[in-house]
């Protein structure tokens, strides 16, 4: 009613100025990195005084940081994969099972998303340095797996709630097995949420820097790591560079995520 | 319609007589915690016969369902389908198909897939997994549906396929658990003749649980009544409407007025009833019902005529009643009553009979029934 076309009144341009405002907020330190990144000057100079495309190239040719580009979807992937074998059991048994203190594993299960980040982080990087982890890949690993795992046990289980379990007895009754049922019918007809999951939990990974940096060694960083060092060291363009690279890697996920959801919402 | 209504279920005794039993629940109970969700419930269905499980919800006939399909397991009693008992096996190995009340069909399949499905966990080739579903699809009259998914589908449709998907791998058993229950009167009308089609010419036997009694009568060769958990009739149409064995049977399987009573006095095979509002009624002896006995009579509305008052002096169990409403209903009038006493009757008159419509009754009139139209039942029960 209050944004009807045909009868725009003062709340319907309140409103809009409002949206707008909100969008320019969000909007403007990327649009000004994105700027930054194409920036002829060497220095992160604001208006660009030309263009030039030259930090791209160094990003993508210089060792250093086309290593940590590398290390970040080398981790990201294994952590999705890793997210989606233990999410999807993990998801069945709290939505199917019956047991007590479901609830309460529930909660214990998404609790990473509550916990400061920091604290996750002193706490493991105690633990890898015990256990002579630090600055292995498995450190990145098991440190991004924590965060991201809720992400996908978040999306897994709500599909998998949304999903009617009578089909699965349908299934059986056809002759199939409970596992050939879970196979054939259950894992098919949720997987718009384990790919979602999967993807989230790949983003997690891509853009976390908490954790990463205590993870870090300066042989074995990922992207975030990188850009956070090098920031640290000089303001070179290349920073720019790298992040406009996240962003745009980040946002094409999202649009996956989103393309996949699509067909589930018109079923 | 024709071809369907060829077929008399009104005899099924002779069809299935001498058929060897097919599917026996001997003694079977189901607990939960205290509650006795099925009482100790005992059937013999035989081999082609149509039995439908009719009650109100929570009467036990669902979950009497669910252990035959082996979703839940008995706390007592045994299940056998072609006399070997079944307990403990798993469902996918009973050889069992199932209609759901909820549409099952696998969303991410088309209708090809989902009827192809019990062949294809089967194993069976694709040669004659195209040729069975094609068979199929064309029994149920949606031959050329077969890529659709089922989003596409309506619901009377999606029940269809449904039905092929569960006959196509011909069980000996077919389980339906109101699998019109979803559906409006019309396409649930269509697709009963779709499963008696299917019944007649398959020979499967289908066990049939519903809430509606009619959709029982029309279906059934014979229908099990349930209520609290227990079987509490078994029979035909016919033996449920014209004997039935309780109160609740009567009441529950068509329309019913109920009077209560007292049995003043029995000889050679009648007795007389003093009704409550003081009339005096002739019906059928029943053993179990001695003299004293508090009773409670049942007449069918339809089974009873209305007379002018002072004009039924021919009849030998009548009482009277003001004509509250009389409704006239094209194949028939439907007139509601109170008697003296208070009690609401319902009376149903064929329109075109030799008492015309019946709608120039008003006032005062009189409720006569014949002595084998009057059923009893003790009081207490029910």
């Amino acid at each position: 009613m209050l944004l009807n076309r045909n009868r725009r009144g003062p709340q319907f341009y309140m409103l809009a100025a409002i949206t707008g405002a909100v969008m320019v907020y969000l909007l403007v330190p990327l649009f000004f990195l994105i700027m930054l990144s194409f920036n002829e000057s060497r220095w992160l100079a604001f208006p660009p005084p030309g263009w030039t495309t030259r930090w791209f190239e160094e990003l993508f040719t210089n060792p250093s940081w086309l290593a940590s580009i590398v290390n970040s979807v080398k981790v990201g992937f294994v952590v999705m994969i890793l997210s989606l074998l233990l999410g999807v059991p993990t998801s069945f048994a709290l939505v199917r099972g019956k047991f007590i203190g479901k609830t309460a594993l529930n909660a214990f299960f998404t609790s990473p998303l509550i916990v400061p980040v920091i604290i996750i982080a002193v706490a493991l990087y105690g633990l890898a340095l015990t256990f002579g982890l630090a600055g292995t890949f498995t450190a990145f690993i098991v440190a991004h797996l924590i965060v991201a795992l809720p992400f996908a046990i978040i999306c897994i289980s709500s599909s998998l709630m949304s999903f009617d379990e009578s089909l699965e007895k349908a299934a059986m009754i056809c002759g199939a097995s409970k596992l050939g049922a879970i196979w054939r019918i259950t894992l098919p007809s949720i997987r718009p949420g384990i790919f979602a999951g999967g993807l989230f939990a790949f983003l997690i990974s891509w853009d976390e820097v908490v954790l990463a940096i205590f993870m870090a060694t300066p042989a074995l960083q990922t992207l975030p790591v990188k850009i956070w060092i090098t920031l640290r060291a000089d303001l070179s363009p290349v920073i720019a560079a790298a992040s406009t690279l996240l962003i745009v890697a980040t946002m094409a996920v999202v649009l996956l995520v989103l393309a996949l959801r699509r067909p589930q919402a018109e079923q | 319609m024709t071809q369907t209504l060829s077929k008399s279920r009104t005899n099924p005794q002779d069809q299935t007589a001498g058929r060897p039993t097919l599917l026996e629940v001997r003694n079977l109970t189901k607990r939960y915690g205290e509650v006795r969700a099925v009482d100790n419930v005992s059937l013999k269905v035989k081999q082609g016969e149509l039995v439908s499980f009719l009650g109100p919800s929570g009467s036990g006939k669902t979950t009497t369902l669910n252990m035959i399909a082996g979703f839940d397991e008995p706390t007592e009693g045994d299940i056998f389908i072609g006399g070997k008992a079944i307990q403990g096996v798993s469902p996918h190995k009973r050889d069992i198909g199932m209609v759901f009340q909820r549409y099952t069909l696998f969303p991410h399949l088309t209708v090809f897939e989902n009827v192809a499905f019990p062949l294809t966990v089967r194993g069976v080739g694709k040669n004659e997994i195209a040729e069975k579903v094609r068979a199929a699809l064309k029994l149920i009259r949606l031959e050329s549906y077969d890529d659709r998914r089922p989003s596409q589908l309506s619901g009377g449709q999606q029940q269809r396929v449904a039905l092929a998907r569960a006959f196509i791998y011909e069980p000996q058993l077919l389980l339906m658990d109101e699998p019109l229950g979803a559906l409006d009167k019309k396409l649930r009308e269509e697709i009963q003749i779709e499963i008696r089609r299917i019944h007649e010419r398959l020979g499967v036997t289908i066990v049939y649980v519903t809430h509606d009694q009619e959709e029982a009568l029309r279906l059934s060769d014979r229908i099990a009544v349930f209520n609290h958990g227990h079987i509490v009739q078994v029979g035909t149409g016919i033996e449920l409407y014209e004997h039935p064995a309780s109160a609740f049977v009567a009441s529950f399987v068509g329309n019913s007025n109920f009077l209560s009573g007292r049995i003043v006095e029995t000889q050679s095979g009648t007795c007389k009833v003093a009704l409550a509002g003081g009339d005096t009624i002739i019906a059928q002896a029943q053993p179990e019902l001695a003299a004293g006995s508090a009773i409670s009579l049942m007449f069918r509305p339809e089974r009873a005529v209305l007379r002018r008052a002072g004009e039924a002096q021919a009849h030998e169990n009548r009482i009277s009643g003001r004509v509250l409403e009389s409704v006239y209903l094209g194949e028939s009038v439907s007139h509601t009553l109170m008697t003296a006493d208070g009690i609401e009757i319902s009376i149903k008159q064929s329109s075109g009979g030799e008492q015309g419509s019946g709608l120039d009754f008003a006032g005062e009139a009189e409720i006569c029934w014949r002595r084998d139209q009057t059923h009893l039942f003790p009081a207490d029960a029910n």
